[in-house]
């Protein structure tokens, strides 16, 4: 027994070493300042509970102050990337639910995302709200995109074996689901089948959960060409790398740095005049684009400079037609190349707007709406209840 | 309060040995009783009023049933004892079982009885089984009567043993109780066993577990048979890393207060036989029903057919013990018979079987037995049996099972030798290695805890690790 052998010395040395490490990780999660947001995690954290007989008796003080705890332990980013290199050093090829793929991409699994309840209401919702409003549209005015995450697109490059759930099996649910309920098979739009077509070029973010504006930009081609618009080609655009550093969301989750993904814009040479308000604030600016985000973590907010309950964009495209957008983070970089086919574009975060939707929709004139979510990203949305106020 | 949360080393332990270290050596107990009745009610102080009345109530029995025996009325202190066990049991009976009696009174009658829906007092089990030793032990004359509230309070509540044992019997530390010197040779080993449990659960548990969930979350009926079997294996490890790992933890807490508990798990995965396993696993609760149960009831000295009811009444006890649910008194029984047939029936044969088959025997009975204790539900045990044996045609393997797999071999590869003697033996075999170099052993001892603490930190940090991402966009 090698703990017979230890004498005096030796055990003080011992105690001493551990000694040092609970009370000096103790003592320095106590003077450390709490951070109220992580850059990294791009999340609010937890902050120091109120203390009170009620909340102690429940027990929501105590729940709540071990939250607090972890969120604001000294150096998290550190082990939660030691956490990620032992799982690596493990052979781990899928870590918090994230596979290390091919070619430096990391791909969330979404594992039973598209098979809870929730994904199915929310089909429900959406048949409802389709269902509700298409008549009011003309044929072919009402589109419903659900884009496929990467996990879906991208198989190739997934670790050998694996085998996620194919989106491609919800969202012929959906597909079904909305048709029937505008009885029209015009109001769902495939945007799957365009991103399989260029599965093996950049439409993706190596690190983010989001679609890069080439992607966007395939998909829009596509559409327009649908629905009759001009079919703009790739040299229409000026396309310009803002950044090359980019640290998204799904390496944030793993606490490490692997590559950086660069951001483009997809520029209008002409640069059009056109105005965004913000939630009927009467503010007016002249951009879509908040090149302060680029100096942040969160640079994809770039785009809008991230979500925002109502945008209205007046432009003066001429074309008579204007167009609600009802979306999640997806469409930040598809609706741009909307500028030039509506004169205007009202963009719609249903999960940040507490006003009636019927009554927007009935004042607002709308020639066509456009429900553009990405797939994970609707099937786990608790909000689209909101869809039927 | 768990041990393996960064609550419990970053915030109650330094605060704990840092209140024990200072006050004087009479005060120490009184530390241990506070900081426990804390540790009992952090998330869940309503019950401490449960923990004081189960205290009082054993404590005052203990000395009711002194009192009498010392006066000369054993029958008086026996119904001293008989009192202060009922109100235990009773105690034990509404907050464990009285959903499942009125479960069971409306599955039967159509009553529509309301169930209660309480939860379950954290450790009750356990505390309600220490409680219950002593006021036997005193009656007994086997243990001594404990006056000093304190004290005793300290023992029932005791932080390290609280929540999942071993069950510690009064007698065996009543003089720690009364005086005990604590030591830095005990100190140090104390925080060698407990970073040792703290990695066997957080690193190894925690990941079977998961890999265990993964399995789980898959529909059964479509499951191939290795997938099935690799998930039994996943919580086969899980639950037996778990348990040990708290008791390794309870163990090197207990050192590093002066306490000395007994061991609970002695490598049950290597035994040969049902017998041999139930020597080895959980040995603080067999040795409780056995001097509680077994021996008054007359154990083996009595003819075959007593004997093999005692073993039968012992452990559908024990299923019972385990769990409110009829899955739980199946999985007892389940042993009482095994128990039975290795002893009078083919305990002849299986001791002539190589030992390979032996240990295979015994390894896939107790497997069977996890299945029927591991969802608390008949229905989905047999559904899972059914994957198992490849009821439903679902193939022998898929790429899922390839790709799972690959993602946990070496995971499994860990929990495969660390359930045997093998650690140990190269932990040993390496200490006589270089005997002469105190350097090497020590750099060696010093970097194996203190990185199996930073990475039990760096899981525990992480675990928590549930970013909400589309908060900001």
């Amino acid at each position: 027994m090698k703990n017979k052998m230890m004498n005096k010395t030796q055990s003080w040395n011992i105690i001493t070493l551990f000694g040092i490490l609970i009370f000096g990780f103790a003592i320095a999660t106590l003077i450390a300042p709490d951070t109220e947001y992580s850059e990294t995690e791009n999340r609010t954290l937890a902050q120091m509970p109120e203390i009170s007989l009620d909340a102690l008796l429940d027990g929501s003080f105590e729940a709540d102050y071990e939250d607090y705890l972890t969120d604001q332990f000294v150096l998290r980013d550190n082990w939660i990337a030691l956490k990620t290199g032992t799982e690596r050093v493990m052979g781990r090829t899928q870590s918090n639910d994230i596979y290390f793929a091919d070619d430096d991409y990391l791909i969330e699994a979404h594992t039973g995302t598209f098979t809870s309840e929730q994904a199915a209401t929310n089909i429900q919702l959406l048949a409802q709200f389709v269902e509700k409003y298409s008549g009011q549209f003309a044929d072919g005015h009402m589109t419903v995109m659900i884009v496929p995450n990467a996990v879906d697109i991208l198989r190739e490059l997934l670790p050998a074996f694996a085998a996620p759930y194919d989106e491609g099996e919800y969202l012929e649910n959906v597909q079904e689901a909305v048709s029937e309920a505008a009885d029209t098979e015009t109001v769902w739009f495939d945007a799957r089948q365009v991103l399989q077509e260029h599965s093996d070029e950049e439409i993706y973010y190596r690190t983010d959960h989001h679609w890069k504006t080439l992607g966007a930009f395939y998909v829009y081609q596509a559409w327009a060409e649908a629905q009759g618009y001009a079919v703009p080609s790739a040299d229409a655009y000026q396309v310009t790398v803002v950044t090359e550093e980019f640290e998204g969301t799904i390496q944030s989750k793993l606490g490490i740095h692997t590559v950086t993904d660069s951001i483009e814009l997809y520029l209008d040479p002409e640069d059009p005049y056109y105005t965004v308000e913000k939630d009927g604030s009467g503010e007016i600016s002249y951009s879509i684009y908040d090149y302060s985000a680029l100096d942040t973590k969160s640079k994809y907010d770039i785009f809008f400079g991230g979500n925002n309950a109502l945008t209205q964009i007046t432009t003066r495209a001429g074309t008579g037609r204007k167009i609600l957008v009802i979306k999640d983070s997806y469409a930040h970089c598809f609706v741009p190349f909307l500028l030039s086919e509506f004169d205007e574009i009202d963009v719609l975060d249903i999960r940040y707007y507490n006003q009636e939707l019927s009554a927007l929709i009935s004042d607002g004139g709308y020639t066509d709406v456009l429900f553009l979510y990405n797939a994970s990203g609707f099937a786990e949305d608790t909000s689209l209840a909101k869809l039927l106020y | 309060m768990v041990f393996s949360s960064l609550l419990f080393l970053f915030r109650f332990l330094p605060a704990v040995l840092l209140c024990y270290y200072l006050v004087p050596r009479r005060a120490r107990n009184f530390v241990l009783f506070l900081f426990s009745l804390i540790f009992y009610a952090w998330g869940e102080p309503v019950y401490i009023i449960l923990m004081l009345v189960t205290i009082l109530v054993s404590y005052a029995g203990g000395i009711a049933v002194d009192a009498m025996k010392n006066c000369g009325r054993p029958k008086a202190a026996r119904n001293m004892l008989v009192v202060s066990l009922a109100v235990s049991l009773a105690l034990l009976a509404f907050f464990k079982y009285a959903d499942f009696v009125l479960g069971t009174v409306n599955t039967l009658t159509g009553a529509g009885l309301q169930l209660l829906n309480l939860s379950l007092p954290i450790g009750i089990s356990f505390y309600t089984f220490q409680t219950m030793s002593y006021t036997i032990d005193v009656y007994r004359g086997e243990a001594h009567v404990q006056k000093n509230l304190i004290s005793y309070g300290a023992y029932v509540v005791m932080f390290p043993q609280l929540i999942a044992g071993p069950i510690v019997q009064y007698k065996t530390i009543d003089a720690q109780l009364r005086g005990r010197k604590e030591t830095p040779e005990e100190f140090a080993q104390g925080i060698h066993r407990f970073l040792l449990g703290l990695g066997k659960k957080v690193l190894l548990a925690n990941n079977a577990g998961a890999l265990w969930d993964t399995i789980t979350a898959l529909t059964v009926s479509e499951m191939p048979v290795l997938t099935a079997w690799m998930g039994l294996v996943a919580y086969t490890f899980q639950i037996y890393f778990d348990f040990s790992a708290y008791s390794d933890m309870a163990i090197g807490l207990g050192l590093m207060f002066g306490f000395h508990f007994s061991e609970n798990f002695n490598y049950p995965y290597i035994s040969q036989s049902i017998t041999e396993f139930w020597r080895r696993w959980h040995i603080s609760l067999s040795t409780w029903f056995r001097d509680y149960v077994y021996i008054p009831l007359g154990g083996n000295r009595v003819s075959k057919g007593r004997h093999i009811r005692n073993l039968m009444i012992v452990w559908l006890l024990t299923g019972f013990w385990h769990g409110a649910s009829w899955n739980f008194v199946a999985w007892g029984i389940y042993y009482g018979v095994l128990l039975i047939l290795e002893k009078y029936v083919f305990g002849i044969f299986l001791e002539k079987l190589p030992k390979v088959l032996r240990h295979l025997y015994c390894v896939l009975l107790v497997m069977l037995g996890w299945n029927l204790f591991m969802f608390g539900d008949f229905t989905q045990s047999l559904t899972y049996l059914k994957a198992l044996f490849g009821v439903y045609g679902a193939g022998l393997w898929n790429t899922e099972t390839i790709y799972l797999f690959l993602n946990h071999a070496v995971l499994l590869l860990l929990l495969t030798v660390g359930c045997t003697q093998l650690p140990k033996k190269l932990g040993n075999a390496f200490t006589v290695r270089f005997a002469e170099n105190d350097v090497v052993i020590l750099t060696a001892r010093g970097l194996l805890y203190v990185g199996i603490f930073l990475l039990s930190v760096a899981w525990l940090v992480d675990a928590s690790y549930n970013p909400f991402l589309y908060f900001r966009f």
